[in-house]
């Protein structure tokens, strides 16, 4: 068994493929990006290296970059915590319902596979003063808020509003991973556990909770990496504004590098995001992974 | 044991209760772009929730063909297709290779590919266009397929790896004293119990790429090519938007997905049970 | 069951590749019925190609046969003319994106060297990015050689945006100015009789019109440029001299800025009350719909304003904006051409049939703007607007850009824009202009 599973020609076989395209079409691209980000380069000329004086005038002088840096950082917590429980809630009560649950799961599952760029554009509709939810609200007499253009508080009004768009947007994903996983644990441990006296809140704690710990692992990683990069819908609902209020790293580098033609900026901005997202997967692999779990 | 029932019975209606609340907060937002999608223009503005007064299908047409969306549709299906195949088979290779079977560098390996999932798309967008530039891969299928199956790459390793890691042992251990090879316990064992894995991913994968627009829009400059998120992108204008017909072209767009999934879906709740009742 | 699944998506697959294949090949795809003659015919003439006949690229940022701007359908029919016209010597192939994934998509071809024969760009520190590193060709000659310059209205004058070091880089396609537009009937019940022509007048009006139950003005905060039109408006009245400021000679904490950033806080008062979140369509929309009673825009919203609400072209009235001793706002689309181009001379006859009779003749006529040539048009035929912009356009002593294309570089221009939303959204003028005045501090005056 142990020499069949150390086989190095059926190693290299199996990775081979996945290895040399990975390199060839996304490491060494990273590796270009990571050198830009010492040079300055607007992709027009070339790359004139000034090393690191790009990184400086991010930490030092870009204020936009320290508001990016916060709201990353907010939407990273925020939507690690509220999809794991939100996601476990849901794929718990999902498998313990029968009627109608392929319904529910579809429905959940849905805003995943739709177009994050045109649901952000959707939900920009849905908060305009002129058109959404405050012409619903005036209904009643009530004066909405401007939902993505209130710039008061640390963590700003909009920030919440996208940050909860987004949860209602990915939530599906985690809910979907967690119930594939849930799936493959046998039934008879429960049946074994519901003669011992368990109630289905006792059983989910101490056979589904630990058994599905890799998968929280995994789903978290997808989350907290997913969040980092985030884009679309911000792009969409609310592009950074008002006053870069609202921009992430992702928005910022994005405004730097095809608006303003900062190419090597926007890589160095490009290298502190990939920095952050080893740095979260290390923790998450540290504190929530279990190697070798056996079931 | 009465009294428990009933209880149960409470806690179930009231799940039910809670779970339909939700789905009403899914359905709405989306209901409303295929309303707003009937509508046209300027009873938008003036009466945004009011009904329209006649269903405006010609937003319909004209999105579908002056977008040339029917093209696009198929362009786009090719393309995703073919990097979901490649993706899940080469993909879950490597999974399996790390997740499975034991060598020094596994963990490193598993580092090296998740390094793609983390650095956004529009850092590697130069370097990798003026790349296939030279090697004439910009404006042709294969050109998208590769990046596209690259990206895809990572997030199937990641998920297909915590899958293969959480099968049992005792299967592997008895297919090796049957003299099972290690390419048929993969193909053979290892694919079939992570059918759930394959699923999911390949749903992941297909929709990130099908809903892909920057690298598309890039790569891609032949009318005839072009795929679906860039030929919806028509309907955003420098200085004036068409809500209701972008709309229209959205609930186009979004239909195949849905078509995609409610096969994969089926799929999975096939996985769910079967994994219950094998145990 | 599984197996049947698969081979059925494995089938549909391979059925859609050869459909595709086919559609590729043919160029004429079986899905496509209307719209798509152009790009067919594109095609076959491509592939008729090698008999001599030069092929250039145009990249451009509207999709010519999805879109309903005016302007945009005005060059299709002009790209249309020119493969016609020179069937069989040189062929035009038009790549399109939308304005977002413009500029990423242009410079991506810039990096890998395949910058396209000729593209549109805007007039500022856009094309300074172009014509530092030698990727815009000197055009100069060309407009020289034959004439072509002296159909240009004002000659040299036409091209000051475009000209570097007396060299001009850009041909300008045709202009747009911003303008006053007003609500006539609700300026009648509110008494305004006489247009505004200095601030306090602007500042009278808007009271008369409050007091009458309107709401004076409609702008989008949301939309930052639009907001910063009419500051740009009030800080060329105040006399700030951008040209100064970016060479370090006067600073954003002048007494003039100052004035200009007081004014638009007062003014703001006047906005419709939603003018913070709502985007550039929404406060145009407000304005057609009769909410209320002036739009500060610049003149293309005029086809949107007829094509959303047609009865309202007979009630619009435009003025020049108040106060600015003449000066008004304008911007122009130009093409540039590549320093690289094969083919030069396709290029400028291709260049030579945006600013012919029959383009600027469109341009006016339908297109609603102002053209670039002297050339006659039927005022009957254009929309009513056009007329009174062409006025305020005569009228003018002299233009400016628009202020955010103007400035040092793009990313000043937006952090204006953004100071002066912030401005409006209630942070203190000094506090505002400071951070404007430490943008320029840290990516402007010390280069």
């Amino acid at each position: 068994m142990d020499k069949l599973l150390r086989d190095k020609k059926a190693i290299v076989i199996f990775v081979a493929p996945a290895f040399l395209l990975f390199t060839f079409v996304l490491f060494i691209p990273i590796c270009q990006s990571v050198y830009y980000s010492l040079c300055d380069y607007n992709a027009l000329t070339a790359p004139k290296f000034i090393g690191f004086e790009n990184y400086r005038q991010l930490f030092t002088i870009d204020r936009t970059m320290k508001i990016a840096l916060k709201n990353s950082l907010f939407f990273l917590i925020f939507s690690v915590v509220t999809q794991l429980i939100a996601g476990l809630i849901l794929a718990a009560l999902l498998t313990n319902i029968k009627k109608g649950r392929d319904f529910f799961k579809n429905v959940y599952y849905l805003p995943c596979v739709l177009s994050s760029a045109a649901l952000g554009l959707l939900w920009m509709f849905v908060f305009t003063p002129k058109l959404g939810i405050n012409q619903i609200l005036a209904q009643f007499g009530i004066e909405g808020p401007l939902w993505l253009m209130d710039t008061k508080g640390f963590i700003i009004l909009p920030m919440w509003v996208i940050a909860s768009v987004s949860l209602w947007q990915y939530v599906g994903q985690s809910m979907m991973l967690y119930m594939a996983q849930i799936s493959g644990i046998s039934g008879t441990l429960y049946e074994a556990s519901y003669i011992d006296g368990c109630t289905k809140a006792q059983a989910f704690r101490h056979i589904t909770l630990p058994l599905i710990r890799p998968m929280v692992a995994t789903a978290m990683s997808l989350n907290a990496i997913g969040s980092l990069k985030f884009f679309d819908l911000i792009f969409n609902m609310t592009e950074g504004g008002p006053n870069h209020m609202t921009d992430v790293l992702a928005t910022h580098l994005y405004a730097q590098g095809f608006k303003y033609f900062k190419y090597g900026y926007a890589s160095a901005i490009g290298t502190i995001l990939l920095i952050m997202c080893l740095i979260v997967t290390f923790i998450i692999n540290k504190f929530v992974k279990v190697d070798n779990y056996e079931m | 044991m009465n009294t428990r029932k009933k209880k149960s019975k409470i806690s179930t209606k009231i799940i039910y209760i809670f779970l339909s609340l939700l789905a009403v907060v899914y359905l709405l937002p989306l209901l409303w772009v295929i309303y707003v999608s009937l509508k046209d223009d300027k009873t938008l503005f003036v009466s945004p929730w009011a009904l329209p007064e006649r269903l405006m299908v010609e937003n319909y047409t004209f999105a579908w063909t002056a977008g040339r969306l029917g093209v696009a549709t198929l362009n786009s299906t090719f393309v995703c297709g073919i990097t979901l195949m490649l993706c899940l088979l080469i993909g879950s290779m490597a999974a399996f290779a790390i997740g499975r079977m034991r060598w020094k560098l596994s963990g490193a390996m598993m580092t090296y590919f998740l390094t793609g999932m983390m650095i956004p798309v529009h850092c590697i967008l130069i370097p990798v266009f003026t790349r296939f530039s030279k090697m004439h891969l910009t404006n042709s299928q294969a050109g998208l397929i590769l990046p596209y199956l690259t990206l895809s790459l990572p997030i199937t390793i990641f998920i297909m790896t915590g899958f293969f890691q959480s099968l049992p042992n005792e299967l592997f251990e008895s297919a090796c004293i049957d003299g099972c090879s290690i390419y048929r316990s993969f193909t053979h064992i290892a694919l079939p119990l992570s059918k759930t894995g394959l699923f999911v991913t390949g749903l992941m994968t297909f929709v990130a790429n099908w809903n892909e627009l920057l690298l598309a829009m890039v790569f891609i400059s032949d009318d005839a090519k072009k795929t679906l998120p860039v030929s919806l992108s028509k309907f955003v204008g420098p200085y004036n938007t068409n809500y209701s017909q972008m709309f229209a072209a959205i609930v186009i767009a979004i239909i195949p997905t849905i078509i995609v999934y409610c096969m994969f879906s089926n799929q999975i709740v096939e996985g769910l049970t079967a994994g219950a009742v094998k145990g | 069951m599984k197996k049947k699944v698969l081979s059925v998506l494995l089938s549909t697959a391979m059925v859609a590749s050869m459909l595709v294949g086919c559609g590729g090949e043919s160029n004429a795809p079986a899905a496509d019925n209307g719209g798509g003659q152009e790009t067919a015919s594109s095609g076959e003439a491509a592939s008729a190609s090698g008999g001599g006949v030069e092929e250039i690229t145009w990249m451009f940022w509207d999709d010519l046969n999805a879109t309903e701007d005016l302007i945009s359908i005005g060059y299709k029919d002009t790209v249309e003319r020119f493969n016609k016209d020179y069937e069989g010597k040189y062929h035009v192939n038009v790549v399109t994106t939308n304005l977002e994934e413009y500029y990423a998509k242009l410079n991506a071809l810039v990096a890998a060297g395949e910058t396209p024969d000729c593209f549109i760009v805007s007039p500022g520190p856009n094309l300074d990015v172009y014509v530092d590193p030698g990727v815009a060709a000197d055009l100069t000659d060309y407009l020289k050689a034959d004439g072509w310059l002296d159909t240009f209205n004002g000659g040299e004058g036409a091209f000051s945006q475009q000209t570097y070091d007396g060299k001009i880089y850009a041909v300008p396609l045709n202009i747009a100015a911003a303008c006053v537009f007003y609500n006539t009937e609700m300026f009648e019940a509110a008494g305004v009789t006489t247009m505004p022509t200095d601030w306090q007048g602007m500042l009278d009006a808007c009271d008369k019109l409050q007091a009458a139950g309107y709401t004076p003005l409609t702008i989008s905060a949301g939309t930052a440029w639009c907001l910063s039109m009419l500051a740009g408006y009030l800080c060329d009245s105040e006399g700030v001299d951008l040209a100064a400021i970016d060479s370090g000679n006067a600073s954003w904490l002048d007494a003039n800025v100052v004035n200009a950033t007081n004014k638009l806080v007062e003014i703001s008062q006047y906005f419709q009350q939603t003018a913070a979140g709502d985007t550039n369509d929404v406060a145009t929309a407000n304005f057609y719909n009769e909410e209320a009673a002036m739009l500060i825009q610049g003149s293309w919203a005029i086809a949107q304003i007829n094509g959303a609400n047609p009865e309202f072209e007979s009630k619009c009235g435009v003025f020049a904006f108040p106060g600015t001793d003449g000066r008004v706002i304008a911007k122009s689309d130009s093409l540039a051409m590549s320093a690289k181009t094969a083919h030069p001379d396709a290029v400028i006859a291709f260049m030579k049939y945006f600013t012919d009779d029959t383009a600027q003749k469109y341009t006016a006529e339908v297109g609603g703007k102002i053209p670039v040539t002297t050339v006659e048009y039927d005022a009957s035929k254009a929309p009513a607007q056009l007329e009174y912009v062409m006025d305020v356009f005569g009228n003018a002593k002299s233009t400016f850009g628009f202020y955010n294309e103007s400035m040092a570089t793009t990313e000043a221009g937006a952090f204006f824009d953004d100071t002066m939303v912030s401005i409006y959204l209630g942070t203190p003028v000094e506090d505002g202009l400071a951070s404007l005045e430490d943008f320029y501090k840290n990516n402007v005056w010390n280069k």
